[in-house]
């Protein structure tokens, strides 16, 4: 899609009166900046990446990048930056005890070394993330007056729903309604359907499908029956003519590739297997597609390569009345200048750690002293199989299909839900294949030839990974931080990370792995799954150990709730202390289910402009009276 | 002396790249018409030059051609003359094994520290992709009836279709 260069230089954006700045060019920035600039309201983002990414050629070369890196972890697209870094899961080591990792951006205090990552570049995470889109279920709005544990969400889910199908059409949500049953009350109105058909299931879903649909399962006491299933995913498909029902008349139009020309690109999904680190035709939804018709408005201006540093308040109304900000002059100049944007409103859409990063750095700790607290994610258990046959790995979308069967039920009062994903791209993941595979039939079977092509068909054609999706609850001891002995390169100072897997999730953990034995088993499968004591991540549980990965699924840091004693933000994402501040983001999200976070905080967003909307209203016909007077 | 003898017959570039490919063919089993059409094979050929060095890369050739001597049009034979001249050679073994990486996944790999102690650490020897096009023409990828993730995508729906993938 076309959009105009609204790339501004720092004269012209500190010379303007903005209603509104935005931190971080996100999918809940670009989503709040679209959404107001519709209203006229001038809105200035600042962002802390490059900013090179809005054109055809600069995603290329982030393209490029990749195909050339060594590691093709989520961040290789994007060249290390020292003003703004980000984490990465090549520079995660394992815990020494009694010190902290301090060797790259994140400083790591365990007990639990986590290998999560996110991008700090225009479109946030979005550009790296998978894409999948379910929603949370009805139950996990109020999951601790139901099964006693976690927090009660401070809105029901049937609040959610109408922002649900806003953010299902801004994100381009190809999936089967009807696949989604797992809650046992009404989650969707009737009738309704995704913009776009399901993505058809991997042949590797089909041969999984065929033997494990209709395995019985025992999790604490209740018996369930297993059946795979298509995921929702913010992927172009075929538009659903059902659709049009609910979009005015009108079949649902895909959002193709964001460039400054006409580009015929991005319109559905090619099976690049790819989705994760980087779609290379645009097909996966990016927040850089919501931000282009941000700019597109005229009212929306971005101002690059500068950081939010420090949020200052007015110690008599308490307002947010300025923020900090250090621009520097590229990736590998320390030279930077400081200085300070006013605003009616500001909205921090940072991202869970860099929201409570940035609020802890300027000393404020929320009143509830929750801010950087409850920190969650989304612990995975990798569990990998080679099947009997030839099943065609490696091909399709990073995830098609997977088991969502064990995302709720009254065993959540013992153990964490958890759902499946099945990886198409085999288990690059947990192994590094195929690039191993080959290594090692080279260099230790010594194959050379047609052994080698035989061999490697055997090792990778009939992969099979289980993503084990587990759950995780709020906890104030797990946590982000800051400490001025920890700064980066402009003086910001790093975030701190202490976390530790609550035995909850443990016990999910160890039931995901005993589910993955079964369905080997019936598959035929050749268990290869093991867990190094030397792995990063790893976690000894009731006598079996287990390798975790981060998820990537941030969230809690500055946690919505009734009052200004048991949270930071309300049920709109505003500040109980500053009111005329959102946080916004997955970091309000009291508790984050068994759903991958991002389609939630984009419906959360999209309820926030609502209120961000009223806000606005008033204080600007403050402003005219006190103009009048 | 054999090695002289060959280095005499190998004089142009040409010749040299020409007995490189036949060596890849072996290596890899694809044909020289599938090779060529990665469009790699002097990419390939050079980037091992400039880190190997000529010299080296003649004794790997002139090696191949003993071992096709030697192995007088037998497949069985070249097979177990190429693992006694050149796999199975302490000084060649770990290029050639690298050749075959290379193929197939288009990334040059830091040689072996004991090799490196023994024949020099050439500072271009470090792990990297050779280019962005030598990742996408990785012969591992038509290997599986596949793509390189990121390129040269089959297109929608395409995945849902069984592979047809057949032994060689």
């Amino acid at each position: 899609m076309r959009h105009k260069n609204r790339i501004v230089d720092h004269k012209t954006a500190f010379a303007k009166n903005y209603d509104v700045v935005i931190v971080g060019s996100g999918i809940s920035g670009s989503i709040i900046a679209k959404e107001l600039s519709k209203k006229g309201y001038d809105i200035l983002i600042l962002e802390a990446g490059p900013g090179k990414d809005l054109t055809l050629s600069g995603y290329e070369k982030y393209l490029n990048n990749f195909y050339s890196a060594v590691s093709k972890d989520n961040n290789a697209p994007y060249k290390r930056n020292p003003n703004a870094p980000m984490p990465r899961s090549v520079d995660v080591k394992k815990l020494e005890s009694g010190k902290p990792n301090t060797d790259s951006y994140l400083v790591q205090n365990g007990p639990f070394i986590s290998d999560f990552t996110y991008s700090r570049v225009v479109g946030g995470t979005t550009m790296h993330f998978e894409s999948k889109t379910p929603r949370m279920l009805p139950e996990d709005f109020n999951i601790l007056t139901r099964y006693g544990r976690g927090l009660d969400w401070p809105l029901k889910y049937e609040e959610l729903m109408p922002y649900y199908r806003k953010a299902e059409f801004e994100m381009g949500v190809s999936g089967d309604v009807s696949s989604q049953t797992f809650s046992n009350e009404k989650a969707y109105e009737d009738g309704y359907v995704f913009p776009m058909q399901e993505m058809p299931p991997s042949y590797l879903d089909q041969c999984v499908a065929k033997k494990v649909n209709g395995t019985k399962i025992n999790i604490a006491g209740e018996i369930r029956s297993l059946k795979i299933r298509t995921f929702p995913q913010g992927r172009n498909g075929i538009p659903n003519e059902d659709y049009k029902k609910f979009n005015n008349g009108e079949l649902f139009r895909p959002v193709g590739a964001v460039s400054q020309h006409q580009a015929e690109e991005g319109e559905r999904c090619q099976g690049n297997n790819n989705c994760t680190p980087i779609c290379p035709v645009q097909a996966k939804y990016d927040a850089r597609k919501t931000l282009a018709q941000a700019l597109e408005s005229g009212c929306v201006d971005i101002l690059t390569r500068t950081v939010a540093s420090r949020v200052v308040i007015d110690p008599v109304t308490q307002k947010v009345s300025a923020i900090v900000c250090k621009s520097y002059k590229d990736l590998d100049s320390k030279e930077y200048t400081s200085e300070t944007i006013t605003a009616k409103l500001f909205v921090l859409a940072a991202n869970a750690v860099e929201n409570a990063r940035l609020m802890l750095a300027s000393g404020l700790n929320s009143s509830s002293d929750l801010m950087g607290r409850n920190l969650m994610d989304h612990p995975y258990l990798l569990t990998w199989g080679l099947l009997p046959e030839i099943a065609g790995t490696t091909r399709g979308t990073i995830c098609t299909s997977g088991i969502s069967d064990i995302r709720n039920g009254d065993f959540r009062t013992e153990q964490a839900a958890f759902a499946v994903d099945i990886h198409n791209d085999g288990w690059g993941w947990a192994t590094g294949s195929p690039t191993t595979n080959l290594e090692d039939i080279v260099d230790n079977k010594n194959k050379f030839g047609k052994d080698l092509r035989n061999e490697l068909v055997h090792q990778i054609s009939k992969q099979l990974l289980l993503a084990n999706m587990v759950e995780m609850m709020p906890d104030p001891c797990n946590r982000i931080t800051v400490n001025p002995k920890y700064v980066d390169q402009l003086g910001n100072p790093r975030p701190i990370v202490t976390m530790q897997i609550p035995e909850y999730t443990m016990k999910g953990i160890a039931y995901a792995r005993q589910m993955s034995r079964q369905i080997f088993q019936r598959l035929g499968a050749e268990d290869y799954s093991v867990y190094g004591t030397d792995d990063y991540g790893y976690v000894k549980y009731k006598g079996e150990g287990y390798a975790i990965r981060g998820g990537n699924h941030l969230a809690g840091t500055h946690i919505m709730g009734t009052d200004a004693t048991n949270s930071v933000v309300d049920a709109k994402q505003k500040s109980w202390d500053h009111s005329n501040l959102y946080l916004v983001g997955a970091g309000s999200m009291p508790t984050i289910g068994t759903s991958n976070t991002t389609l939630t905080l984009a419906a959360l967003c999209f309820k926030s402009v609502d209120a961000i909307l009223e806000d606005l209203k008033h204080l600007h016909s403050s402003k005219q009276i006190s103009n009048q007077l | 002396m054999v090695l002289h003898k060959y280095l005499l017959i190998m004089k142009t570039h040409h010749e040299k790249l020409s007995v490189f490919l036949d060596l890849s063919v072996v290596l890899t089993a694809f044909s020289a018409y599938q090779l060529h059409g990665t469009g790699q094979l002097e990419a390939y050929y050079t980037t091992i030059v400039d880190i190997i060095g000529d010299q080296t890369m003649s004794e790997i050739l002139v090696a191949f051609n003993t071992a096709k001597t030697e192995a007088s049009s037998d497949q069985k034979q070249l097979e177990q003359q190429i693992r006694i001249h050149l796999l199975s050679n302490d000084k060649l073994g770990p290029i050639t094994r690298n050749i075959i990486k290379m193929w197939f996944i288009g990334s040059w790999y830091q040689l072996p520290n004991i090799w490196r102690e023994a024949y020099g650490k050439s500072e271009k020897d470090q792990t990297f992709v050779v280019s962005s096009i030598a990742y996408t023409e990785g012969l591992l990828w038509p290997t599986i009836d596949s793509h390189p993730p990121g390129a040269k995508a089959p297109g929608y729906g395409t995945w849902a279709n069984p592979p047809k993938i057949s032994e060689v």
